[in-house]
C-alpha cells in the first residue's frame, strides 16, 4: 500500500496470434481418379473390383468414356452366360442354353426399364451428371453384380449336382442374387455421393424398385430352373411371391413320406 | 443450393434437381415458355404413367387413363387457379397469380417426370398381373390399386417437398411461404379429389364395363361417397 497516485495500467500486449493452419481443401473421394491402363477388358475387370470409382471418373470426364458402357455390358453378358450355364446344369437338357439366355436377357431388360427412373431419381437427389454417366453407372453395377455371381458359380454347381430340390435351389439363387446385387447397389450409392448427390433417400426407393423388378423377372421368364415343355410361359401370369409359394407347397406335397425313419440314414 | 446453368431444351434434370437458377428465371419471367414446358411434362409424364394404370383392363382403358390423368391435374389447377393466387397474396408470401401458377405447374411437372420415369416399371407390373378374368381378379385389382396409389403418393411427396423448398425461398418470409404452400396443398387436395371423382374410372373394377366416364359423372361427389361408406361401416 502506497500513497502514490494510481498509475494508468500499461496497455495490454495482445498475445501473438497462433499460426494459421487453414483447413486443407477436401480432395476427391478415394478412388475417384483417372483410370489407368486403357480400356482392355482385363484392366476394366481389375478396376471394377478394385477401383470402381475410377470407371465413374472416366465416364464423367473423359471423351473416351463412351467406350466403357459397351465393354462393361460385354463383361456382364459373358459373366451371366457362365453363371446361367451352371444354373442350367441343375436340370440339364434344354436348360443348358435356355437358362443362360433367360438370365442374360432378363437382367439386361430389367436394367433397361429401370434406367429412366435411375436418372430421374439421381436428379431428384441433386446429382448434376450427364445421362451417359448415369447409364454408364448402371452398366458398372450390372457388370459388378454379374462378376460376383460368377464368383459364386462353383457354389451353385456344388448344390446343383447334389440336390434335387427346386425350392432349395430357387432359394439359394435368390439369396445369392440379393447378396451380389447388394454390392452393385452399394457402388451406385458411392458413385452418387462422389458425384455430388446430396440426398440418398431417392436412391433407396429406386433400389427397392430395381430389386422388385429383378425378382419378378425370373417368374415372368419361367422356368429358369426345372423343366418345362415350353420355352416361355407368358400367358399364365404370376407374381413372384405367389409362384414361389405354389412351388414350395407343391414340392412339400410331392415329397415322399418314409416310414420308420429317424434321421440315422442321413449319413449312411 | 448451388445455381447451375441448364443446357437442355427441356430442362427436366435441372427441374428435378431443384435448380434455383431455373426457377428464378421462370418466376421472374426471364425464360419464356415455362408454362408450356411444364404442361408438356405433365401431359407426357402422367400420360405415360396413366397408360400403364389402365392397361390391366385393356388397351382401351389404357388410352382413356392416359388422357384422364393429366386432365385431372390440369383441371384441378384450372379450377383452383384464382384461389391459389389469392391465397398467395392474402397469406403474405407476395406470390401472385402468375407466380403461383408457375410454382404449382413446376411441382406437378416434377411429379409427372417421376411417374413417367417409373412407367416402364409399372408397365412390367401390369404385364405380370393376372387378367381381370382370373378367379382372384378382385384381389389383383386391390393389389394393383394399392401399388399405384403408393407410387403416386410417393411421387407426390417427393415433388411437393421440392415445391415447399421453392416457395420458402421465393416468399417474403419462410413462415409465409410455408403457410401458402399448405393452403395450396389443402385446396388442391380438396378439389383434386372431386375432379378425379368426376373423371373416374381410372383403375376399372373387374366386372364393370370399360368406359371413358361413368354414367352421370356430375351427379354425386367424392365426399358423399366417403360419407356413405363411413356410415355403412359404422352401422355394419
Amino acid at each position: 500500500m502506497t500513497d502514490e497516485p494510481n498509475k494508468p495500467l500499461p496497455p495490454e500486449i495482445p498475445a501473438p496470434a497462433p499460426p494459421s493452419h487453414p483447413r486443407p481443401e477436401p480432395g476427391p473421394p478415394a478412388g475417384y481418379e483417372a483410370m489407368e491402363g486403357g480400356f482392355a477388358p482385363a484392366n476394366i475387370l481389375n478396376k471394377l473390383l478394385r477401383k470402381p470409382l475410377s470407371l465413374i471418373h472416366t465416364l464423367e470426364t473423359s471423351d473416351e468414356g463412351a467406350k466403357l458402357p459397351v465393354r462393361l455390358l460385354l463383361i456382364a453378358v459373358a459373366s451371366l452366360a457362365i453363371f446361367g450355364l451352371v444354373v442350367g446344369s441343375f436340370s440339364a437338357g434344354t436348360q443348358l442354353w435356355a437358362a443362360p439366355l433367360k438370365i442374360i436377357g432378363g437382367f439386361l431388360f430389367s436394367a433397361l426399364i429401370c434406367l429412366p427412373s435411375l436418372y430421374i431419381f439421381t436428379c431428384l437427389g441433386g446429382l448434376d451428371a450427364k445421362f451417359r454417366t448415369v447409364g454408364g453407372l448402371l452398366c458398372c453395377m450390372v457388370a459388378l453384380t454379374s462378376l460376383l455371381l460368377v464368383g459364386f458359380a462353383p457354389v451353385v454347381w456344388l448344390f446343383s449336382v447334389s440336390s434335387n430340390s427346386i425350392g432349395f435351389m430357387g432359394f439359394l439363387l435368390v439369396a445369392l442374387w440379393i447378396l451380389c446385387a447388394g454390392f452393385g447397389l452399394t457402388l451406385v450409392f458411392r458413385a452418387g455421393r462422389t458425384l455430388g448427390m446430396q440426398g440418398s433417400g431417392h436412391l433407396v426407393i429406386w433400389c427397392f424398385v430395381f430389386l422388385l423388378v429383378t425378382l419378378q423377372m425370373p417368374t415372368t421368364l419361367r422356368p429358369v430352373i426345372g423343366k418345362s415343355d415350353q420355352f416361355l410361359n407368358l400367358e399364365e401370369k404370376r407374381f413372384f411371391l405367389q409362384y414361389w409359394s405354389e412351388q414350395i407347397t407343391g414340392e412339400i406335397d410331392r415329397a415322399p413320406v418314409k416310414e420308420g425313419t429317424d434321421g440315422d440314414e442321413l449319413y449312411d | 443450393m448451388p445455381t447451375t446453368t441448364w443446357t437442355h431444351r427441356l430442362p427436366y434434370p435441372a427441374l428435378c434437381r431443384g435448380d434455383v437458377g431455373l426457377l428464378d428465371a421462370w418466376i421472374g419471367g426471364r425464360q419464356r415458355g415455362s408454362v408450356r414446358i411444364c404442361m408438356l411434362f405433365i401431359v407426357l409424364g402422367c400420360g405415360a404413367y396413366g397408360f400403364t394404370v389402365g392397361l390391366w383392363r385393356g388397351w382401351e382403358m389404357a388410352g382413356y387413363v392416359a388422357i384422364k390423368l393429366p386432365a385431372a391435374i390440369l383441371g384441378t389447377l384450372l379450377v383452383n387457379g384464382l384461389l391459389n393466387g389469392m391465397l398467395g397474396l392474402a397469406l403474405g408470401s407476395g406470390i401472385g397469380f402468375r407466380q403461383s401458377l408457375q410454382f404449382l405447374l413446376s411441382g406437378f411437372a416434377i411429379m409427372s417426370i417421376t411417374l413417367g420415369a417409373l412407367s416402364p416399371v409399372t408397365f412390367f407390373l401390369a404385364f405380370n398381373t393376372p387378367p381381370p378374368t382370373d378367379p382372384a381378379a378382385r384381389d389383383w385389382h386391390s393389389l394393383t390399386l394399392l401399388a399405384h396409389t403408393a407410387t403416386i403418393a410417393m411421387a407426390g411427396i417427393i415433388s411437393h417437398r421440392k415445391l415447399l423448398g421453392f416457395v420458402r425461398t421465393h416468399a417474403e418470409s419462410r413462415a409465409a411461404g410455408t403457410r401458402t404452400f399448405f393452403a395450396w396443398l389443402a385446396g388442391n387436395l380438396f378439389v383434386g379429389a372431386q375432379v378425379s371423382w368426376i373423371l373416374r374410372p381410372f383403375f376399372g373394377s373387374p366386372g364393370l364395363e370399360v368406359q371413358f366416364l361413368r354414367p352421370h359423372p356430375l351427379e354425386g361427389s367424392f365426399y358423399d361417397s366417403v360419407l356413405r361408406a363411413a356410415i355403412n361401416l359404422i352401422t355394419f
